[in-house]
């Protein structure tokens, strides 16, 4: 029996969802950070899309958020020209790390030692946690503001997107470049997985996978709309895609074929990403909500229930809902 | 016509009281360290932890207790960046980030009702 695709909206935000990350696997589960205008980013519980809580002190817009691999930490750029990292537990702030200009990105290494900042003063700022005093190594190079930079091939390099329309790669301990991919237009998002060493670039209306090692290209898949942002499942059969036209698409990496496309955001999609179980993937728009969705529609996994065609129109005491009703922030 | 997939029930927003962390919940139980590390991470002292313990929790209620015997009083608060100001304290709320006050007396003149940023708080006086 074909199951239609129920998306899971958690509310609670009031301005536009910019950006998202998942944690790792803790023994807890792994938990999702969002980053909104509204500058209150918000903890919730990965699978369920139950919210944690809030960090409350930005004093402007959230363009970035991070957790790191055992979300007990949590970082965050806004544009109050601060960073700041957070206690993920108790949700205490516990540095803010003034900057000249709006930050747009922050990163983790994987042992959650440094932290690594990107924004509107085109500089890359490597922030040494144990000693958080000690003044932060700069690297200098995009002639335009940073969008993203994180850490690659085992926290020994770091990519970096800018509006200058370039992706550099670095290395950490000469802080030189090593590489630059130029582009046309504007890189809309960046993604990179450890294992296999991928990187997922978006940019107009093309998704663009490359080897983050060395920079070559593997392939290009377009899609109907431009695209703000992808995700590639950890086991590299999917890949997620969202931007412009609201909706969310799913393609088969292999064939490059787009399997499914999925409507339910009221505004541009802005960040979409994987669990890192690749059971769901979140995504967060202009709408101001995120959306959980199946990756194997139809699923028993987390609120998600798989219901046989026997139990359904049988009274049951509990509560199942078929459509559950739009919530809008 | 596909089936739309059932849900168990639709993800908890958040609170309008407060900002989560639930301080009752198995992670935060296991993970969260007090913000005053105890004398027994460092050195096992059986007999130090009960006094420290108890030492902790007289400060918490004269904490608390001052809170409450505040309320309605004029309050002097010292803050950063060299302010010292006078209002009539209200209310903290529950996690003490904010003090709910009246009658703020501020260099620009006086604010009828205000919240207080307690982490702009160095210390505050008042007359019991």
């Amino acid at each position: 029996m074909a199951m239609r695709q129920t998306p899971l909206t958690c509310s609670g935000h009031t301005r536009p969802v910019v950006d998202l990350a998942f944690s790792g696997i803790t023994p807890y589960g792994y938990f999702l950070i969002s980053a909104c205008k509204d500058g209150k980013p918000m903890l919730r519980q990965g699978d369920t899309g139950d919210w944690i809580g809030t960090f409350l002190g930005h004093k402007g817009a959230v363009w970035g958020a991070t957790l790191n691999t055992d979300a007990t930490k949590a970082a965050t750029a806004a544009a109050d020209f601060t960073a700041k990292v957070w206690d993920a537990v108790s949700g205490d702030e516990v540095l803010t790390l003034a900057h000249k200009h709006i930050v747009k990105t922050v990163n983790f290494t994987q042992d959650s030692t440094c932290l690594l900042t990107g924004g509107n003063d085109k500089l890359l700022r490597l922030y040494d946690l144990i000693n958080p005093e000690a003044a932060p190594q700069e690297i200098a190079g995009h002639t335009s503001a940073i969008k993203k930079a994180l850490w690659c091939n085992n926290d020994k390099q770091i990519l970096s997107a800018a509006d200058d329309k370039t992706i550099r790669l670095w290395d950490r301990s000469s802080m030189e470049e090593v590489k630059q991919l130029k582009f046309d237009t504007s890189v809309s998002s960046m993604e990179y997985l450890a294992d296999g060493e991928i990187l997922v670039i978006t940019y107009g209306k093309t998704i663009g996978f490359y080897n983050a090692l060395s920079l070559d290209l593997i392939k290009t898949v377009d899609a109907p709309a431009p695209i703000n942002s992808a995700s590639l499942h950890p086991d590299k059969d999917f890949f997620v895609a969202g931007g412009e036209d609201f909706k969310l698409y799913k393609f088969d990496y292999g064939t490059k074929e787009e399997l499914e496309s999925y409507k339910g955001h009221f505004g541009p999609v802005h960040c979409v990403r994987f669990s890192p179980d690749g059971e769901l993937y979140a995504s967060g728009s202009e709408d101001g909500t995120l959306r959980l969705w199946q990756t194997a529609v139809g699923k028993t996994y987390g609120l998600w229930k798989c219901v046989l065609p026997e139990d359904l129109g049988v009274e049951n005491s509990e509560q199942l809902y078929t459509s559950p009703p739009e919530i809008k922030a | 016509m596909a089936t739309p997939v059932s849900v168990l029930r639709l993800p908890k927003g958040p609170d309008p009281n407060s900002r989560g962390f639930d301080p009752k919940s198995a992670r935060f139980i296991a993970l969260c360290r007090t913000s005053i590390a105890t004398s027994a991470s460092s050195e096992t002292n059986a007999e130090q932890l009960p006094r420290e313990q108890h030492a902790r929790s007289v400060l918490r209620e004269t904490f608390l207790r001052c809170l409450l015997s505040m309320t309605n009083k004029k309050v002097h608060f010292l803050m950063h960046e060299r302010v010292k100001v006078e209002a009539t304290f209200g209310a903290s709320d529950i996690d003490v980030l904010n003090f709910q006050v009246s009658d703020l007396h501020t260099p620009i003149g006086v604010q009828k009702e205000a919240l207080i940023r307690c982490q702009d708080v160095i210390s505050f006086t008042f007359d019991s």
